[in-house]
């Protein structure tokens, strides 16, 4: 039980995986302009990378490890992920309407989101047990949603303000993210 | 139907060509990849453990480490020869530190006195915790032993320094070491015969 | 004369990481040195300039629906190559760059110019257009190390540049310094590319 509240406390707080890890970056910095985005987009991602860290979970126990093709595992993640998350966008689309509706658009921008596929590799490096490993996932992308949301916060304060023109659009977006990162050090030694 | 047949034979040969090719990189590499892992390894080996004419990772030991998580773990003790007898043995411990595990490779002389240690990974604070790569800090457990030393750091009432401004990472470090030295004691004998 | 375009086109004027602003994530992760810096830069290169060439002369033969999925199998293979082949004799530098080799897979530079170039040009063309995007890849990761290693350790390439009684901004190695200091970068490109316009 501890030790799964460590690896949720750790993956949300102390090791942010966007302002700790550098994953997710593009996202992050592409869909934080308006909060009801970030939400739709957090949600979106929580959903595909726990469901497809599971499934590479398996893939690496069940057919790689035991074929002893690890040098594979690049390219059968990627395309576990990429599948995946056609699938979902299929499923949603004839079952959820109005979920498809809330999510759908986000949905073909994951597979690019490098913090799909670092997860899943991660969860493996890290040889952590089936269970661990969804526990880890889950934590990661709430991770990301979580400094998706809040940047996305700032970033409504910040369209209005006077920024110098050289310094607009990405480069501010950076910066600030710097500052954010900057804040959730203080949350570091927080498991220790 | 013969487009979706085209598309699925296309996809299959990009595939098996993918497939085939990675398996001949990684004949190729197989080997270089084991040894340059070998290599790091011992290097770091090495520089704990005493003078020896043997190749250390030939000559371990597998030692089962007592873990309370239900998984079966165990120590490769390493272990240095000189003229068929033994003149030390270095294995490796872990201990969550401020930002992850830290691990220690630690070289003790046979009667369990500590020859040297080396930090083999970790990711502290470059500045602060890191500081517990550097030689001032590593140097002062040379000759320490579980008799004449208290395995803390200054500011828990033991005998190792901290570093100012990073008490965590020091202390996951003596406590890595106190249980290596524990673990030594206890099977003493299975190492040792 | 176009080939020469196609090559100064990444280096400059869609610089991927100033201009088009992809591939963030190794970007701001493995920069903390210089030297880490020129060895992800030349494992993209290569992965670029190889998926470039292969996508390229294979782009009449691979349908259109089947594109993306034929692109992502390609560049997988590529970077497990660079990846088997790092661990075998870069041993040092396979172990600093870590998690991100592998994650070149999903560096959007690499589909980006696929989709958008190579999918569309002649061999040579995106041969040329792979090179400087490499390149300038290259080029705009090594500024961003160069800077952090030289504030954050006082020194460049692992050679001290301002002696010992350097008091090292130690910021500029953490995360948060890796932002900051591509954000102030990005405007300064910004600024430099408003006065050539002018």
């Amino acid at each position: 039980m501890t030790k799964i509240l460590l690896i949720l406390v750790s993956t949300i707080l102390v090791n942010n995986f966007v302002l700790a890890k550098f994953l997710g970056i593009c996202p992050f910095l592409g869909v934080s302009r308006k909060t009801e985005t970030a939400v739709g987009m957090g949600l979106a991602v929580t959903f595909v990378v726990t469901l497809s860290t599971a499934l590479t979970w398996l893939m690496q126990m069940l057919i790689l490890k035991p074929f002893h093709i690890e040098y594979m595992q690049t390219i059968v993640f990627i395309l576990v992920i990429a599948g995946l998350v056609q699938f979902v966008e299929m499923v949603l689309q004839k079952t959820s309407p109005a979920l498809y509706q809330a999510l759908g658009i986000y949905l073909p921008l994951i597979t690019t989101n490098c913090m799909v596929l670092g997860v899943a590799v991660l969860a493996v490096q890290l040889e952590y047990s089936f269970i661990e490993s969804l526990i880890y996932s889950f934590g990661a992308s709430v991770g990301f949603a979580l400094a998706l949301v809040l940047f996305a916060g700032i970033r409504e304060r910040l369209s209005l303000a006077d920024v110098p023109e050289a310094l607009q659009g990405t480069a501010i977006g950076l910066v600030t993210t710097g500052l954010l990162a900057l804040a959730f050090m203080g949350f570091n030694g927080l498991v220790k | 139907m013969r487009d979706i047949l085209e598309m699925i034979i296309i996809l299959s040969t990009i595939c098996v060509m993918a497939a085939i090719s990675l398996a001949k990189v990684y004949d190729l590499t197989k080997e270089p990849i084991a040894s340059q892992r070998r290599l790091a390894r011992l290097q770091m080996v090495n520089r704990v453990l005493a003078p020896h004419d043997n190749e250390p990772d030939q000559s371990a030991v597998q030692i089962p480490l007592d873990t309370n998580d239900g998984k079966n773990r165990s120590v490769l003790v390493y272990r240095g020869f000189q003229n068929g007898k033994l003149t030390g043995v270095a294995f490796e411990m872990t201990a969550l530190g401020y930002s992850g595990q830290i691990g220690v490779m630690i070289g003790l002389d046979p009667d369990g006195t500590i020859r040297g240690i080396e930090i083999t990974s970790m990711n502290e604070t470059p500045g602060l915790g890191a500081k517990i790569t550097e030689p001032q800090f590593k140097e002062q457990f040379q000759g320490r032993s579980l008799a004449n030393a208290r395995f803390k750091v200054k500011k828990d009432g033991g005998d190792f320094d901290q570093i100012a401004g990073a008490t965590i990472s020091p202390r996951a470090v003596v406590q890595a070491v106190r249980e290596g030295l524990e673990l030594y004691r206890k099977h003493k004998e299975a190492i040792v015969r | 004369m176009n080939l020469i375009r196609d090559l100064v086109n990444g280096i400059w004027k869609e610089n991927p990481i100033f201009r088009i602003v992809l591939g963030m994530c190794s970007t701001l992760a493995i920069t903390t040195q210089a030297q880490n810096a020129i060895g992800m830069g030349a494992a993209v290169t290569f992965v670029l300039i190889c998926s470039n060439v292969l996508i390229s002369s294979t782009r009449k033969l691979i349908p259109k629906k089947v594109r993306l999925a034929a692109f992502i199998v390609i560049i997988a293979t590529f970077v497990t190559i660079v990846d088997l082949v790092m661990a075998a004799f870069f041993f040092k530098l396979h172990r600093a760059l870590g998690i991100f080799i592998p994650l070149i897979v999903v560096n959007c530079i690499i589909l980006g110019r696929a989709e958008a170039f190579a999918s569309k040009n002649p061999v040579l063309n995106s041969l040329m257009d792979g090179i400087g995007m490499g390149v300038g890849y290259t080029l705009a990761i090594l500024i961003v190390g160069g800077i952090r290693e030289l504030l954050g350790s006082g020194s460049l390439f692992g050679l001290s540049v301002f002696g010992p009684g350097y008091i090292p901004f130690l910021v500029a190695i953490l995360p948060p310094g890796a932002f900051i200091a591509l954000g102030l970068l990005l405007g300064l490109m910004n600024k430099i590319n408003q006065r050539l316009a002018l």
